[in-house]
């Protein structure tokens, strides 16, 4: 039996994985991803899609709004603009996948360098409105240039392909997606355990502490919203992908808010976290779709949105009131008390 | 003996208020250095000024040759200067080890790329960085919290752990503001032989704002004195308990002399 977690040297320290268990665990965790999709429905399987692309995004804001603690709703805004070049590269261009989801992470990683100027003087809810002007100004660039976006009738993109590899089912381009998460867990858990990573944390923390420290907190601050803007950019391309359709109702202002409630959930600046917010919220809208459809699709006179609403807001009120690190913060303190049960430490 | 730090004529002024009046001196090579004076007597000022935190009205203050009167904040660390805050200005979330190994930020070269990577290059830079850190955890006895959040530690600890995080910088100069302010004497011994260890073994030049005038006068080798933004002494601790006008700014004026006032 385990009996605690010993390490001999200093790369034991750095591994992402330090005991076995945890090997195993993430084993198990990979080999259930991959035979998924032959178990689960086809509904199923898109509905998953959706959860790991929003996971994407939403790793992406947790390194700017949890870990540098610069609170963005720019998160729509920055979809849009991925979601927009992927599809305006793919289908008026022609250009292949591989190329256009880096291109996308790019494009929204410019972007997420002209919003984040501001940030450096700007903090907290002054931020917050910022990033919230960015949003509603994306939208209306892509409304009004129209020889580019075609304005509101949007845009169909072609069927995703790999390689000539055509990843035409849910099922096939699950497989792609779920390469990409992990892409996106490994680049964020390597980015949090280097210097960059750290240097967020003491920017979130104590930025004067940070500078003295040797931090320069614009530059850092500006790298973490270029980041941060470039996975929610590739994330934007997965879901124009997805949807096989762009249009600017896809990437409303709500997205925003959505994408800020899952990493409250799931529990600020942790990577774990946003996957685990991701799948609650997401996962709580389907249950409540499947419930309010099993009883005819109204609920007296409250509309499917107005509950969602409803529940989304008060979901976010009694995370903050009761358990302000989230899910994980509840993971943290059971594991802690049963890892060495039954002794005390 | 060489000069480490000279301040020169230092201004500060916040609007209408001149909270620092025309002050220098010298901190020489590898001596401990206090300053010292009454609340609000422009100390964590001159702290803010010298670490850069704060842009200096006019004046100029030099670190080993170099002219850092308009240097960035960030870029003052590797020139060799080290600090702690009077209120505590740790990494509340993140574990000892990580508040230390901020400290070691402008020695490592990770690049954005390479942190995301984390390819054979990055882990050697952790790996390397980290002996060290673990070093100045054994130095400052805190490796039984290695691991722990600094927020969940005691405030004697805490400030054992911002000193580490300073030391973590490799400074030349250590400037330290009220170490021992809200501990108590067992703690306040506890870094007053930690100091004395800085000086010694590590041979770093420290420099400190102190209101416990036992620690001061015990440790330190040359002390000034601030009232009212202005520098009304300088000299060895001997010297500074007989100067008159630290007495009278620490005691007053005598009795006799107030009523000839009123006279």
């Amino acid at each position: 039996m385990r009996t605690g977690v010993f390490e001999e040297s200093y790369s034991e320290l750095i591994s992402l994985y330090r005991n076995p268990t945890q090997t195993y665990w993430t084993v198990a965790l990979v080999l259930a991803a991959l035979v998924a999709p032959l178990l689960l429905t086809n509904h199923l399987t898109s509905l998953v899609n959706g959860m790991m692309i929003a996971a994407v995004g939403v790793i992406g804001l947790n390194l700017l709004t949890g870990t540098t603690g610069l609170i963005s709703f720019g998160q729509a805004g920055f979809l849009a603009v991925g979601g927009y070049t992927a599809a305006v590269l793919s289908a008026d261009y022609g250009m292949p996948l591989w190329l256009c989801l880096p291109a996308s992470g790019l494009m929204a990683a410019a972007f997420g360098l002209i919003v984040g100027i501001p940030s450096l003087r700007l903090k907290g809810l002054y931020l917050a409105i910022t990033t919230m002007a960015f949003t509603i100004i994306i939208t209306h660039i892509i409304l009004s240039a129209e020889s580019i976006t075609h304005g509101s009738s949007g845009i169909s993109t072609p069927k995703p392909a790999i390689f000539g590899v055509e990843l035409a089912t849910d099922k096939s381009f699950y497989y792609l997606i779920l390469a990409i998460l992990t892409l996106a867990i490994l680049g964020s858990a390597n980015i949090k355990r280097s210097r960059i990573g750290r240097a967020f944390l003491a920017i979130r923390e104590q930025d004067i502490a940070a500078r003295v420290m040797g931090v320069p907190v614009a530059r850092y601050k500006l790298y973490a919203f270029v980041v941060s803007s470039f996975y929610v950019g590739v994330a934007g391309a997965l879901m124009a992908y997805h949807i096989r359709f762009v249009n600017v109702d896809s990437f409303s202002l709500v997205i925003s808010i959505e994408a800020v409630s899952m990493i409250i959930v799931g529990g600020l600046g942790s990577t774990a976290g946003a996957v685990i917010g991701v799948v609650f919220v997401l996962g709580l809208a389907e249950v409540l779709n499947y419930v309010i459809g099993s009883m005819g699709g109204t609920l007296g006179s409250v509309s499917v949105l107005e509950l969602k609403g409803f529940i989304y807001g008060l979901t976010i009120v009694l995370f903050l009131r009761f358990e302000p690190e989230g899910l994980m913060g509840i993971y943290r303190e059971y594991k802690n008390r049963w890892v060495n049960w039954p002794f005390r430490y | 003996m060489t000069v480490l730090l000279q301040v020169d004529n230092l201004v500060k002024k916040f609007g209408g208020v001149t909270a620092v009046n025309g002050v220098g001196f010298p901190v020489l090579k590898g001596e401990i250095f206090s300053l010292i004076g009454p609340n609000g007597a422009g100390k964590t000022t001159m702290f803010n000024l010298i670490s850069r935190v704060l842009p200096v009205t006019s004046g100029t203050i030099t670190l080993d040759g170099n002219d850092i009167t308009r240097t960035a904040p960030h870029r003052i660390a590797p020139l060799g200067m080290g600090r702690t805050f009077q209120n505590l200005a740790v990494f509340k979330h993140a574990s000892v080890v990580d508040n230390l190994l901020v400290g070691r930020h402008s020695h490592m070269k990770t690049s954005v790329l390479g942190g995301l990577l984390f390819g054979p290059t990055t882990r050697a830079a952790e790996r390397a960085h980290r002996k060290r850190v673990e070093e100045i955890i054994d130095f400052l006895e805190i490796q039984h919290v290695r691991d722990v959040p600094v927020g969940a530690l005691a405030y004697g600890l805490q400030k054992r752990v911002e000193l580490g995080r300073a030391l973590a910088t490799e400074p030349k100069l250590l400037l330290l503001d009220e170490m021992v302010s809200g501990m108590n004497a067992e703690e306040t011994e506890d870094i007053a032989r930690f100091i004395l260890d800085l000086k010694e073994e590590l041979e770093i030049t420290v420099m400190m704002i102190e209101h416990d005038m036992g620690i001061v006068t015990d440790i330190s080798d040359h002390i000034a004195v601030m009232n009212f933004g202005e520098r009304i002494a300088y000299g060895t601790p001997d010297e500074i308990r007989a100067d008159p006008h630290v007495i009278e700014a620490y005691l007053g004026h005598k009795l006799q002399e107030d009523t000839e006032a009123v006279h």
